[in-house]
């Protein structure tokens, strides 16, 4: 069954978004080619494959109230010594900039990045999910504040960066876009955490557009831990250079309706490219990972694994896209998702798709999804385990290979997160 | 301890159990023997409490507590334990995982304090030991890559970290050596005590052996046929189950 939506729904969307969030507060001037795209592109719909499962006619009611109070929410995983950047509904609340001059280190948010240093955020802050995707042209064509984290060529950011994105009780809109620029033989380490109240609503739009320069690291964990009933779409853009090396976890701790497109460009040969994910929702929630990455150069590397557990009523999507393209000779792609189905009427859309056009590579990939395996429960519970206890471990045993990449902080969080959830702690 | 009465249970539509009455006093050593398809793991798996089968009619008590009424946690709980015939593998959760989960999980419903992590890692050590089973093996996910004498290694020692008071072994020398089946054996036997009962059930003598029973049962059609002392093994492994099976009058249609 498809939906379409008439132009005048989007456009008024559009509207509704663009005018909220601009009497809310942005940062920056429109995008030029996103507020062009919002007309040419149509709103997606679910005859299009990469929108088949996503059904966002449902967004077409969001109508934002009025600003949201910028009260600072309580610290997350406060034991972790980092950066800590605090942001309410696209607004900066709280965070000590760290600005080593226009040569140096700049961690704050955009809003004070683009005053002070506008012209080290020109050319690549854009991705192409500005002009290709219609939300993600939303996003741009009404950006608001994240967090901006510049490294020069050669330092190394010392602490994490810790930014925090929170949407208070009630219906609003948030367009956050985060930056991040590693210079080339730089490094840093972020968390990305978006959360919201469970009384809040509306939509949270959300931009992460990085470049990783040759011989870069960059290590970012996305914490997406949101009760309440907002839509979520987020825009996740890496570009690698040469010798680069990035890794990116995003961990879907709770959402009622998600949508993350992930895309990876290996602009430079020998970058090496870890994303892994994994998500569990319940009730009647929805989540969905399209992750893509782009072999464009020759020698690069990637380990994509995505794990979930979809319960109840939910739903779950994985897609991920590996394209190799003609000139990308030796690389090495991998890619994994595995699936447990733990409702009769829980559904799981799962697809990988491979494009490959070079000829000396090497690619694998593999897709599961099963159930919970009875007989170990019944194992467990021969031990002495309660039910909650053996559901407990073996959830935490499937989903150990992606949560335990994260720190042992946030991974804790998060399986506390999905235990309480499923009735379990 | 245990007190099996007139135990009918079935799978789906197949009767299994047919009448099936055995009795165990505490600190006895019971082995059932009997052809395939008897119905051994049936039982085996009925007083563990997996829920596939349907008990129609009879009754279980164990220590004056009717075990049907329990779910297999509670029944864990109570101190019965089942050493699998086809021990389960857990990718991810380690076996030093597995087991301080199990351990505490079982205090805490009866009411204990959690034993402290120095108290574990001893008890681990010293249970480990009665098996030879490798350090390796503690910190590998549950029986996964494990040989089959590993696996029932590592049955007879989670056994011994449980202290069960009845503990069901469930044709746990198949598949093993006579190495492995030594080191199982020596296992079993240390735990041997005026408190803990032990039901084994086996398809060859040569268990008994190293395991020496008190009692030695043939369960054949679902129900025991025959029992008598360790020696009936031996008159079973040379006379085969025919001489017993066949004496039985036939059920009436």
């Amino acid at each position: 069954m498809s939906e379409v939506a008439t132009p005048t729904q989007h456009a008024a969307l559009a509207a509704r978004v663009s005018d909220a969030c601009r009497s809310a507060g942005m940062v920056g001037a429109p995008y030029p080619g996103a507020v062009a795209a919002l007309d040419t592109l149509g709103y997606p719909t679910t005859r299009q494959e990469r929108w088949r499962y996503t059904r966002v006619t449902r967004l077409l009611d969001v109508s934002p109230t009025a600003a949201a109070p910028h009260t600072a929410p309580p610290a997350v995983v406060s034991g972790l010594d980092a950066l800590r950047f605090t942001f309410v509904a696209g607004q900066f609340v709280g965070g000590d900039t760290l600005d080593e001059g226009a040569n140096g280190c700049f961690v704050g948010p955009v809003s004070v990045a683009l005053a002070r240093y506008p012209e080290r955020l020109e050319a690549w802050s854009h991705s192409d999910f500005a002009t290709k995707e219609w939300f993600a042209a939303l996003q741009a064509a009404a950006p608001q504040d994240g967090v901006c984290i510049l490294v020069p060529a050669g330092h190394k950011l010392e602490r994490p960066v810790l930014a925090h994105h929170h949407m208070p009780a009630g219906v609003h809109v948030a367009q956050p876009r985060h930056l991040i620029h590693i210079g080339d033989n730089a490094s840093a380490e972020a968390v990305l955490w978006s959360d919201t109240t469970a009384q809040s609503e509306g939509m949270m739009n959300a931009a992460i557009t990085a470049a990783i320069g040759d011989g870069a690291h960059l290590s970012l964990e996305v914490v997406q831990d949101e009760p309440g009933t907002v839509h979520h779409m987020g825009h996740h853009h890496f570009t690698q250079g040469s010798n680069s090396k990035l890794t990116v976890r995003t961990a879907t701790a709770c959402a009622h309706w998600l949508r993350n497109d992930l895309h990876i460009l290996q602009d430079g040969t020998h970058a090496d490219s870890t994303f892994h994910g994994c998500y569990l929702p319940n009730g009647q929630q929805f989540v969905d990972h399209h992750t893509r990455i782009d072999h464009a150069h020759p020698d690069g590397q990637s380990d994509e694994l995505y794990k979930g557990l979809a319960a109840d009523k939910s739903t779950a999507v994985f897609n991920g896209k590996i394209m190799v393209h003609k000139d990308a000779q030796r690389i090495e792609a991998y890619q994994r998702n595995s699936n447990l189905l733990l409702g009769e009427q829980a559904a799981m859309y799962a697809k990988p798709e491979l494009e490959i056009y070079a000829d000396d590579v090497r690619c694998s990939h593999g897709c599961t999804t099963g159930q919970f395996d009875k007989e170990a429960l019944f194992y467990l519970r021969s031990r002495g385990m309660t039910e909650t206890a053996a559901n407990n471990l073996l959830v935490q045993a499937f989903l150990a290979e992606v949560l335990d990449g994260f720190r042992p902080e946030i991974r804790d969080y998060v399986h506390s997160v999905y235990a309480r959830r499923l009735g379990w702690s | 301890m245990l007190k099996i009465d007139n135990l009918h249970a079935r799978i789906g539509d197949t009767e299994i159990l047919k009448g099936l009455s055995l009795e165990l006093g505490a600190g006895e050593v019971h082995a059932i023997m009997g052809p395939n398809g008897s119905g051994k793991s049936t039982l085996a798996s009925i007083l563990a409490g997996r829920d596939d089968y349907e008990v129609t009619e009879g009754s279980i008590t164990f220590d004056g507590v009717d075990l049907l009424e329990l779910d297999a946690t509670e029944r864990a709980v109570a101190g019965i334990f089942l050493a699998f015939q086809y021990p389960v593998e857990i990718p991810g959760v380690s076996n030093i995982n597995f087991l301080r989960t199990a351990l505490n999980s079982i205090r805490e419903q009866r009411e204990e304090a959690p034993l402290s992590g120095k108290d574990f890692l001893a008890k681990v050590k010293a249970c480990a030991q009665l098996v030879e089973l490798d350090g390796k093996l503690r910190d590998r996910s549950v029986n996964e890559g494990f040989s089959g004498g590993e696996k029932k290694r590592n049955e007879v020692f989670q056994m011994a970290m449980l202290e069960p008071k009845l503990a069901v072994l469930d044709e746990t020398d198949s598949g093993l050596d006579i190495d492995a089946l030594r080191i199982v054996a020596h296992g079993v036997n240390s735990m041997r005590g005026a408190d803990r009962s032990f039901l084994v059930i086996t398809h060859y003598q040569r268990l008994l052996d190293h395991i020496v029973p008190d009692f030695v049962h043939v369960l054949a059609g679902g129900r025991i046929v025959h029992s008598g002392g360790k020696e009936l093994a031996l008159e079973l492994e040379e006379k085969g189950y025919d001489w017993i099976v066949d004496a039985q009058p036939t059920e009436q249609a």
